[in-house]
């Protein structure tokens, strides 16, 4: 049987080509978006102009796209290193607000004399807490019953919400503002629990995000712990046999996965918003988190550059009412990001060449044999 | 004796629960072949706004049904590349698929220059049977006076059990699923029998999706659908990759769905938002009972679902 390309596993790729698929996908991602603007009657190239101009065209635009970016350094990472280990963790939405919950509840109960450092911190990290005990109830039926952790994240993503809308929306609860008397919303939490802003809506949550991402890489990297993790991400069987605790493992990543993504929600109470505020922290922020993981190639520190541009895209959005543009036309982009970047993986781990080699090399071998 | 309270909520659970129904079905079909795909929410989505859209400029329902299977059944055809011809991660090309569907079908729902949201559905699939049938104790409103939609799941369901276990092609699918080697070696094509049924998948999920946009809520919105498509991957699951099966837990998560309504009637006194969380509580606690480790095997799970497969790598 003679095939027009031969695709075969390819060793090791070279960086340019990693560089440039996730470039690829976007531009792709681009021209489908232009596609959809140029079907409904809008000049494409308007729209992509007004949303660079809103995302990168002045230092405050620029600040809100960081804004923007900073909890989704933090989802992509959760993501990130969760589906390195094959943990698929689609959960990081219910972490987020979960962690949401806990650092507002504990920037809400903190007395006001508490000093800014500690009740920083106290909220900040009560965020992770939060992430990561949301994390559990999916994690630890996973490693001790076997139980398939996507629908369980998925379900507690919903789960999440509605508690998140109970606690402002429909009771009395500690989280909801009682001064609040036209619409409920959430309680602010203490003034000190509050993450400085150093430039125009720009904290340094950002920082600490950067920082988890980087921290991330370096455990991964160039740590004892992180390299039994790359041995459990390639083959559960070979870590066994290398007699590594693989349920361990795959439980201490679930966890830090979602206090990931629990950090998230706690920086948004604790910076932008000052209260737990459910429509603000409904956005698909976990879901994009994948994106940012996915076209990073899961390497936390690509996430950093990744999450601004999707921070970008988050950012540019509702501005694009203004021309009569559907902001929806975000989602089809980063969805077209996602297909092309996951396609792309293809390209990254095969090879595709033309046969006529191989052919040759055969028949000059059967030719050899036959004289 | 018909207008009681737990008559009431059995009939508006098989209407909250057919879209889910054909979902569910779908999704069956597709995993059976040994492709997970996670885009349901979005081919639902998909299916929705076009299923809508064609019926507001045709005026035929029955076209906008064609619409809606046809764009469910083009989206998935994204993801039967990613995951059959390009064989990578199905988890997040699935994924893609949502956000994508999701995406485009709010674009398309707000775009243009009279743009369909807000707009009410120009026709409404109305109760068929209803007539003297429907005045039957019991039986007859579970039975009799739904729309045609409803009809269509039961045989839809029915197919799809009958195509699945007692026909030819059913087996073969299967063994797709169980085995795609051992398939390929015994002539089957694995790569078009899981095209086909990604597909099909599609399609349902499709329709299911204009299940909400011409009958529970004949207009369109920005989240027409709830978590429907999300719902359906769970119910998979609990329904053992069984048609049949699919039927009963969809009506079953309808019901949970119509349960606020229902506490409202008895003036039971819960938070809708606590409720509101019932049915993905159910499902959690269905898959800890029924599906963890290896009972998910023993359920019916397909052997290689999930698992990419290539011709070279035996």
């Amino acid at each position: 049987m003679t095939r027009r390309f031969i695709v075969e596993p390819r060793g090791l790729a070279t960086w340019w080509l990693k560089l440039l698929i996730p470039v690829a996908a976007v531009i792709a991602a681009l021209v489908i978006g232009a596609v959809f603007l140029s079907i409904t009657g809008n000049a494409w190239l308007e729209v992509y102009k007004k949303m660079a101009d809103t995302a990168f065209g002045s230092g405050r635009g620029f600040a809100e796209t960081l804004v923007s970016a900073t909890p989704l350094i933090l989802t992509g990472v959760a993501a990130a290193i969760a589906f390195k280990m094959l943990v698929w963790n689609i959960g990081g939405e219910g972490q987020l607000i979960f962690g949401a919950i806990t650092a507002a509840g504990v920037g809400v109960w903190l007395a006001d004399g508490t000093p800014a450092l500690i009740a920083v911190i106290l909220v900040v990290a009560a965020g992770a807490v939060g992430g990561a005990f949301w994390a559990s109830l999916s994690a630890l039926p996973r490693v001790y019953l076997g139980t398939n952790e996507i629908i369980t994240t998925l379900m507690l993503n919903f789960i999440a919400l509605h508690l998140m809308q109970y606690l402002v929306y429909g009771s009395y609860s500690p989280w909801r503002d009682p001064e609040a008397t036209q619409f409920p919303q959430g309680r602010p939490i203490l003034d000190g629990g509050r993450i400085p802003e150093f430039f125009h809506r720009l904290d340094w949550g950002i920082f600490i995000a950067a920082a988890v991402a980087i921290f991330a890489w370096f455990v991964i990297a160039k740590t004892r712990s992180g390299f039994e993790y790359r041995i459990v991400g390639d083959s559960f069987d070979t870590a066994r046999y290398a007699g590594i605790r693989v349920p361990r493992k795959v439980l201490g990543t679930f966890l830090a996965s979602g206090a990931s993504a629990g950090l998230a929600g706690s920086i948004l109470v604790a910076g932008i918003l000052g209260k737990m505020d459910p429509r603000s922290l409904d956005l698909g922020l976990g879901f994009t988190g994948i994106i940012v993981a996915a076209l990073a190639r899961l390497n936390p520190v690509a996430i950093i550059p990744v999450a601004v541009l999707m921070g970008a895209l988050n950012n540019a959005g509702p501005s694009l009412q203004s021309i009569g543009v559907p902001s929806a036309v975000v989602m089809i982009l980063q969805g077209a990001i996602l297909i092309f970047a996951v396609g792309g993986e293809f390209l990254i781990l095969n090879r595709i060449r033309r046969p006529e080699r191989h052919v040759a090399e055969v028949k000059a071998a059967a030719e050899g044999s036959a004289a | 004796m018909n207008d009681s309270v737990l008559i009431l909520t059995m009939v508006a659970a098989m209407g909250l629960g057919t879209p889910i129904v054909y979902a569910t079905v779908g999704e069956i079909l597709t995993e059976r072949s040994g492709i997970l795909n996670l885009g349901v929410q979005g081919m639902m989505m998909i299916g929705a706004v076009m299923g809508f859209w064609a019926t507001f400029e045709t005026g035929s329902l029955w076209l906008g049904v064609v619409a809606a299977m046809i764009a469910g059944a083009l989206l998935s055809v994204i993801h039967a590349f990613n995951s059959v011809t390009l064989r990578v991660s199905q988890i997040v090309s699935g994924l893609a698929l949502t956000i994508f569907g999701t995406g485009a079908a709010r674009f398309i729902g707000r775009a243009g220059a009279e743009p369909l949201i807000g707009m009410p559905s120009r026709e409404v699939f109305k109760p068929v049977l209803s007539g003297g049938l429907a005045d039957i104790p019991v039986v007859g409103p579970l039975v009799f006076g739904h729309d045609a939609l409803i009809y269509l799941s039961w045989v839809v369901v029915a197919a799809a059990s009958y195509y699945l276990f007692r026909t030819r092609h059913g087996l073969t699918l299967r063994a797709v699923g169980e085995d795609p080697a051992s398939a390929e070696a015994a002539g089957i094509k694995v790569s078009l029998v899981r095209y086909l049924h990604v597909m099909i998948g599609g399609a349902l999920a499709g329709l299911g999706g204009a299940y909400f946009s011409l009958v529970l809520v004949p207009s369109w919105q920005d989240k027409p659908i709830g978590q429907a498509g999300w719902i359906a991957v769970a119910l998979v699951i609990l329904a053992s990759w069984r048609p049949w099966r699919a039927l009963w837990v969809a009506y079953l998560f309808g019901a949970a769905g119509r349960i606020s309504f229902t506490f409202q009637t008895l003036e039971v006194n819960v938070p809708s938002d606590i409720l509101a969380m019932l049915p993905y509580v159910l499902a959690i606690v269905a898959m800890l009972l029924l599906a963890s480790g290896k009972r998910a095997r023993l359920l019916g799970a397909p052997a290689a679902l999930g698992v990419p497969y290539s011709r070279e790598e035996r």
